[in-house]
Order: structure tokens, then sequence, then C-alpha cells
């Protein structure tokens, strides 16, 4: 049985229990969020390209917080919706998770440190496959700071300012953005000075970022933000011991006071 | 050698009076310094501290009260966390992190302030000028 088919069977016994599940839903070529509330809808059961499906559960309790649901998750999509949960973006009281297991071409893809979920999964379908290094961030540690300062103005060069990088992350959730207020990030100019916009964006998702790449995966200049992304999180985990999304229980540091003595 | 320009964010309660006491009392310190007066450290967003680099600042000092005398009981504890964190993300991103200062000022160490400027300002020195650096 492929890893479609046991989806498919997973979701469905799952249909008997909840109002509807969140899942990929193939459409004309493509893959789209989709709330399955019908065994019939199976067949258009879709797996990949990922999507952030929490971004869409939070939409949806938002309007029905009552409703009893099921989601479909991958490693990334489970450690960004306990950093939601934290956050009180998502209600995990009535949700049902099932956990899809990443296969090893798509670990590798993404450089992904857990590739498959193990806290809040009810059902696993997939098999795990082994953690990937991030390359990418290492090379990026060993450089020197004036050769580090070049590979990224090259690619912040490449900024249009789209914002894809926002829109796609599930973790961005502010009514509010810095990244489109006037004082720190000027309209009108392209690519955005620097440094403002990806700094900035470094470090509103420091402690929450869980490393899905899903903004490096939308975004059209193909700037590898989450290397950087990586390095910060690496090093918070050295200075306050906080690694996102692994955790229910642990508190973000950046919302609490320092444990000092006075 | 250049003059680096350095701006200090003071808060209102500890390290602006400490700088003052250090003007009352006559004690010399570096002329590179520009203090501006904020309610708290606390108040200090990165986005703040970057756009200072990207007007032409050679260093960023946040200057706040020591733990436990912080006006809003914990504002200077953000302020202890933000900063490092900046400071890695300065440092990956290929600004040199010692431009980024975070010091603890109680309005009675006049001294110590002009002690923090002057050595703040010998080490933004050795880097070179902001405007150099962003081109």
């Amino acid at each position: 049985m492929n890893r479609l088919e046991a989806l498919r069977n997973a979701v469905g016994e799952l249909l008997d229990k909840v109002e509807g599940v969140i899942a990929l839903r193939n459409k004309s070529g493509h893959v789209a969020p989709h709330l399955f509330r019908e065994r019939e809808e199976l067949n258009g059961l879709g797996l990949s390209p990922k999507y952030p499906l929490p971004a869409t559960l939070r939409l949806i309790q938002n309007e029905y917080p009552e409703a009893k649901l099921g989601i479909v998750c991958r490693g990334c999509e489970e450690r960004g919706l306990i950093e939601m949960a934290k956050r009180n973006q998502v209600e995990l009281g009535n949700v049902t998770v099932i956990g899809l297991a990443c296969t090893a071409d798509e670990a590798e893809e993404c450089r992904c440190a857990k590739p498959y979920p193990s806290v809040l999964v009810d059902a696993h379908v997939g098999e795990r496959t082994e953690p990937v290094p991030d390359r990418v961030a290492e090379e990026l540690r060993q450089k020197e700071v004036a050769e580090r300062l070049s590979f990224w103005r090259s690619q912040f060069d490449k900024c249009i300012k789209c914002y894809a990088c926002r829109n796609a992350c599930p973790q961005c959730f502010c009514p509010e953005c810095t990244l489109e207020e006037e004082l720190w990030v000027e309209r009108g100019r392209v690519p955005p000075p620097f440094p403002s916009f990806h700094l900035i964006r470094a470090m509103h998702t420091a402690g929450k970022c869980v490393g899905c790449r899903e903004c490096e995966l939308s975004c059209p200049a193909h700037i590898p933000m989450t290397a950087l992304y990586a390095l910060i999180r690496q090093e918070m985990g050295e200075m306050f011991g906080y690694e996102p999304g692994v955790d229910l229980e642990d508190q973000p540091p950046l919302v609490l006071p320092m444990e000092v003595e006075i | 050698m250049y003059e680096p320009k350095i701006i200090a964010y003071a808060c209102t309660y500890c390290s602006y009076p400490g700088a003052d006491l250090a003007g009352t009392s006559r004690i010399k310190y570096s002329p590179n310094v520009n203090i501006i007066r904020v309610l708290c450290s606390g108040r200090v967003s990165a986005e703040l501290i970057l756009r200072t680099f990207r007007e032409g600042a050679d260093g960023v000092l946040v200057l706040g009260c020591h733990f436990g005398d912080c006006h809003f009981i914990n504002g200077n504890h953000r302020t202890a966390k933000r900063v490092p964190i900046l400071q890695r993300i300065l440092e990956f991103s290929g600004i040199e992190p010692e431009r980024l200062r975070l010091e603890w000022i109680s309005a009675s160490e006049g001294e110590r302030f002009a002690h923090v400027v002057d050595e703040f300002t010998d080490t933004v020195q050795q880097l070179p000028p902001m405007r150099q650096v962003l081109g």
C-alpha cells in the first residue's frame, strides 16, 4: 500500500469521528487545501507539494471554534501547530492529527531536521526517514563576516518585496505587520534597503520559526532565507535552551522575563 | 582613523540620569556618542536598531536599568533577550555584532557611563565605517 492509499484510509476512518478533515486536494494539476467532509471526495486527495495546512486550520477555527476537525500534518506542520497553539492561534482540544512522514527525497529537499511528526499524532502514515543536516546553514556558519555580507547582499538584492515569505508563513499571523510599516520598510523601494526587511523578519520569527521552509519554497527569487533562520534557531537553543515546535509546555523565551537573582 | 558615529538609546529612568551625572560631574567622555532618550530600554525594538544602522550609525548602544531597577518591572528583561538575538542576526547576515552593545547603567553610575562610551567608541573605531559596509 503506498503512502497516498494509506493516507486515504486514515482520513476515511477519521471522517466517521470528526466533522471534517483538512488535507490537500488535487485540482487541475495542482494541490490546494480542502476540508474533506465525505468519503466520496477522497479520490481527489493529494500529497505534494506540501502546503502549510495549520494556517488553514487557524482560518477555519476562527469561524467555527467548536468544530471537531482532523488535519493531516507533516513533521514541520506539527511543529508549526505546536508553536501556534502556544500563541493561542489554534485550539488543539478539538483537533485530531494524522501524521504523514515525508519520504527521504522530500526530507532532502527541505533539509529537514525532523521529517516526521511524533508529538500530537493520533495516526501514522508513511515510514520515518532520517533527519537531513542543513548544509547551507553550516556553510554560512563557516564563512567570515565579510563573506556572509556579500552572500546576503547578493541574495537580498533579488528580493522583489512580494511578501510571499510572510504570507506563506504559518507563524506570521499578526493582524498588523511591521514589514508594512513605512517607518521600518519604506514603500516603493525594491529591493528593500539592507538591513531592514529580511533582518526584521528574521527577528520576528526568532523563537517561532520551526524550519518548515514554506517561505523559501514560495519565494520567487529563491532567497535561501531559512539558512539564516536555522542559525538563529541553533543560537537560541544554546542561549535559552528553547527549541520551537518540540514541546507544547515549553514557553517561548522572548515572552518570559529572565530568570535572575535580584 | 575615522570618527565613528554612535547612537546611544538611554532609558529615561536610569541610564539617561547616569549620562546626566557624567556631565554634571564634569567627566570627559567621547564626543562621538549621540544620546537618544527612550522611556525604557525595552522600547528599543530590533527594527529601530536596524534603522539606526541604515541611517549611518557605526555603533548602537542600548543602555537600560539594572535588573530589578526597571521602572516597568521587567522591560529590561525583554531587552536582555532581544539584543543578543539581534547580535546573532547581525553576525550571520554579515554585520559585526560588536557594533551593537547592551549595558546596564544606573542613575548613579556617571563614571561607568563615560567608561562604557569610551570603550565602545574604541571598539567601533577598529571596524570599517558603516557607510562603507552598506555601500
